[in-house]
């Protein structure tokens, strides 16, 4: 009996012990500061549609707060009872395991906290920890393996891939009626390596308009979706956008181009090099401003083709924590004769509820769609009907909730909408 | 009551300083010297320079826009608070020197009775905020996620107000700055006596349990989540990084 219970005290202890490895002075400030003063609350869409407080922001941080005080912190080891210092038992794995994966990482709640606490940083050791524990999603984190399966199998891929593209080449060349129009794969010293998802739908669009800008292009072999990321593993995640980042570095490309996708961006520019340990040799982007810089420097010919009222959704990701607000909007606004923002917008924009990898977990999608009622009321208001936005993720979600509420809204990527402006000799022919 | 005196607002008081300024040294150095993170955790927009970023930092931590936008009510409870705090912590200040300029401007009379005024609004928005706050605290999702030192913190805060609002209001037209500035001062030489008229009224006791409470809460203060007063400066810093 006591050998049962020392052991397990063991590891308890070595679970808490995640903590102290991921220390960082922003991790004990976020931990130390926090006044449960609940300002986040309702800048959370989990906790506002749902009104439970295992939701709410400060409450998932706390989790890890109460282990961290028990464990760690000189005062809460002193006296737990004061901090409800906890032990990271079954009772809390289970609890912050909902917590934790359920966020979507918008950082909403950061962003109106007086101290700009930043919850998702706190719940990535969360995550660390449930990993530890042998507790990480497990969807997640085969998807995450299959991802680097593939880096290192490269060559047992390769020709089946091409093969693919080459059938997206087709249709690119029957839409612009352009027979010598390419995909161009492996193409050492292009300007451009553009990465974009698996599957065919973020590579056409893309390869037509890169075509009818005449941009020295070339396509990554691998998709820029970072199933690592989400599970909350950084080695796993650096190994899958090392990937195309040693692709890019390979063929010696000026610019590194991201799709239309909410975290890819911001794991390729904002945390990358951090993980690397590196800096890249080359610049980040994300697509929607290589179109916005095509239409305003004229390299491309849209027209304000959409009649429909159309709104655009601001990803979490690409917005508040990647930076771009204008260049999406500038793009819509230049193919579009009604353009109604949302409110709040853009910093403040509302997540959707789509982030953070939650739409791969099963068990959550009821709690999911539910959570995106802000979203609903939002688009409501604004009237509109096409929702633009250039995350899959919120894309997929937002789906779901049109099709749920009844919203009669076209969820669309703007890479498509843009096509759709373009005068295109193959497709304007084919229509007529 | 001499030993009461002898205990709060003597003892109690070099004790509690040296915590406090030892506690708060402390945390500062454990902060510097823990890595910092490699991932950056700023959010957009964010300035483009280093003034900027700074200026921001100072908004984001005295003025907290975002926060007044979600939530007035605690905004403003927050607000007077703090300011109410800092104007107390100011008026307190009288105990080592008194003021200059003013007491010539207003006559002895008259700053007594500004001293009276201010001292008076910023004890009760104190009490105020404090009693806003634990009404908050015992209620719905806010009870839940609160811990016993939520709750500690705002007991001594009552009682430190509480009692500060007691000799303003009770004695405040009997015992003047200048009484307290005698003892103070005193201790400041560590050369502790407590005046006549303060031993010999029962303002003895007033101070000697608000000074417990002063006591109490700077002791505790460096261990606690109070620590924001500090670490607020850097963590905003660090959203715009
Ligand atoms: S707003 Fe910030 S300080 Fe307040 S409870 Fe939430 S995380 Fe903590
Ligand atoms: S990051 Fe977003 S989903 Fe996660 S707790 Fe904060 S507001 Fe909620």
């Amino acid at each position: 009996m006591a050998d049962a219970t020392t052991t397990e005290a063991t590891e308890l202890a070595t679970l808490a012990g995640v903590i102290d490895k991921k220390m960082t002075r922003q991790l004990k400030q976020y931990l130390d500061l926090c006044a449960r003063c609940a300002i986040c609350k309702d800048a959370c869409h989990q906790y506002v549609a749902t009104q439970d407080v295992k939701y709410l922001p400060a409450y998932r941080a706390e989790l890890i707060r109460r282990i961290y005080k028990k464990y760690f912190d000189k005062t809460g080891r002193f006296v737990p009872a004061l901090y409800e210092g906890r032990d990271p038992d079954e009772n809390l794995l289970d609890e912050l395991y909902e917590t934790t994966y359920a966020c979507t990482g918008c950082r909403r709640c950061m962003y109106f906290c007086p101290f700009s606490i930043d919850t998702q940083f706190i719940l990535s050791v969360a995550k660390a920890m449930l990993i530890a524990a042998g507790r990480g999603n497990e969807m997640l984190g085969q998807l995450a393996d299959a991802a680097i399966f593939k880096g290192d199998n490269m060559e047992m891929f390769h020709d089946v891939i091409v093969d693919g593209f080459k059938d997206v080449e087709k249709e690119v060349q029957e839409i612009t009626g352009d027979p010598t129009a390419e995909i161009p794969v492996d193409k050492q010293g292009a300007d451009i390596l553009y990465v974009a998802l698996a599957g065919a739908h973020s590579i056409r669009p893309a390869a037509v308009i890169f075509h009818e800008a005449k941009e020295s292009w070339t396509l990554s072999l691998f998709e820029a979706a970072n199933y690592g990321f989400f599970f909350g593993d950084p080695v796993k995640a650096r190994k899958i956008a090392d990937r195309f980042m040693d692709e890019a570095v390979r063929l010696g490309v000026k610019e590194v181009v991201i799709t239309e996708c909410g975290h890819a961006y911001r794991v390729a520019e904002i945390f990358h090099e951090a993980w690397a340990g590196k800096k890249h040799p080359f610049k980040v982007t994300h697509v929607l401003e290589k179109i916005d810089a095509y239409i305003k420097d004229g390299r491309i010919k849209v027209s304000k083709a959409i009649e429909l009222p159309i709104t655009y959704h601001d990803p979490c990701q690409i917005g508040r924590n990647g930076g771009i607000f204008e260049q999406p909007r500038d793009i819509v606004k230049a193919i579009s004769k009604d353009f109604r923002d949302m409110t709040p917008n853009r910093q403040e924009q509302w997540c959707c509820g789509g982030g953070g990898g939650i739409v791969a977990i099963d068990e959550m999608n009821e709690f999911r769609l539910k959570s995106g009622m802000k979203k609903v009321e939002q688009i409501r208001a604004t009237g509109a009907k096409i929702v633009a936005s250039p995350c899959e993720n919120c894309r997929l979600q937002m789906e779901g909730l049109d099709e749920v509420h009844q919203l009669g809204v076209r969820i669309a990527a703007i890479m498509d909408l843009v096509v759709e402006s373009m005068p295109l000799k193959g497709r304007d022919a084919a229509k007529v | 009551m001499e030993t009461y005196l002898q205990i709060t607002s003597v003892w109690g008081v070099y004790l509690s300083i040296a915590v406090f300024v030892a506690g708060m040294a402390w945390r500062i150095w454990e902060w510097s010297t823990t890595p910092r993170s490699p991932i950056p955790l700023g959010m957009f927009p964010k300035p483009r320079t280093g003034t900027g970023r700074f200026f921001k930092m100072l908004k984001d931590t005295f003025i907290a826009p975002q926060s007044f936008r979600i939530e007035p009510w605690m905004w403003l409870a927050a607000m007077a608070f703090h300011i109410a705090a800092l104007g107390a912590f100011v008026g307190h200040l009288r105990l080592i020197h008194e003021f200059p300029f003013l007491p010539s401007l207003l006559g002895e009379a008259g700053m007594n009775t500004f001293a009276a005024w201010s001292g008076s609004i910023a004890g009760v928005l104190m009490l105020g905020a404090i009693l806003f706050w634990i009404a908050r605290r015992t209620t719905g999702p806010y009870k839940t996620i609160s811990v016993p030192e939520d709750y500690l913190l705002l007991a001594l805060l009552f009682g430190v107000v509480i009692m500060g609002d007691h000799m303003r209001f009770v004695y405040g037209s009997i015992v003047h700055a200048a009484t307290y500035r005698e003892w103070f001062l005193s201790l400041l030489a560590f050369k502790p006596a407590f005046p006549v008229e303060l031993t010999s009224s029962n303002v003895a006791f007033s101070l000697g349990t608000h000074m417990l409470f002063v006591d109490l809460f700077l002791i505790y203060f460096p261990f606690s989540k109070l620590v924001h007063t500090v670490g607020a400066l850097a963590s905003n810093y660090v959203r715009s990084e």
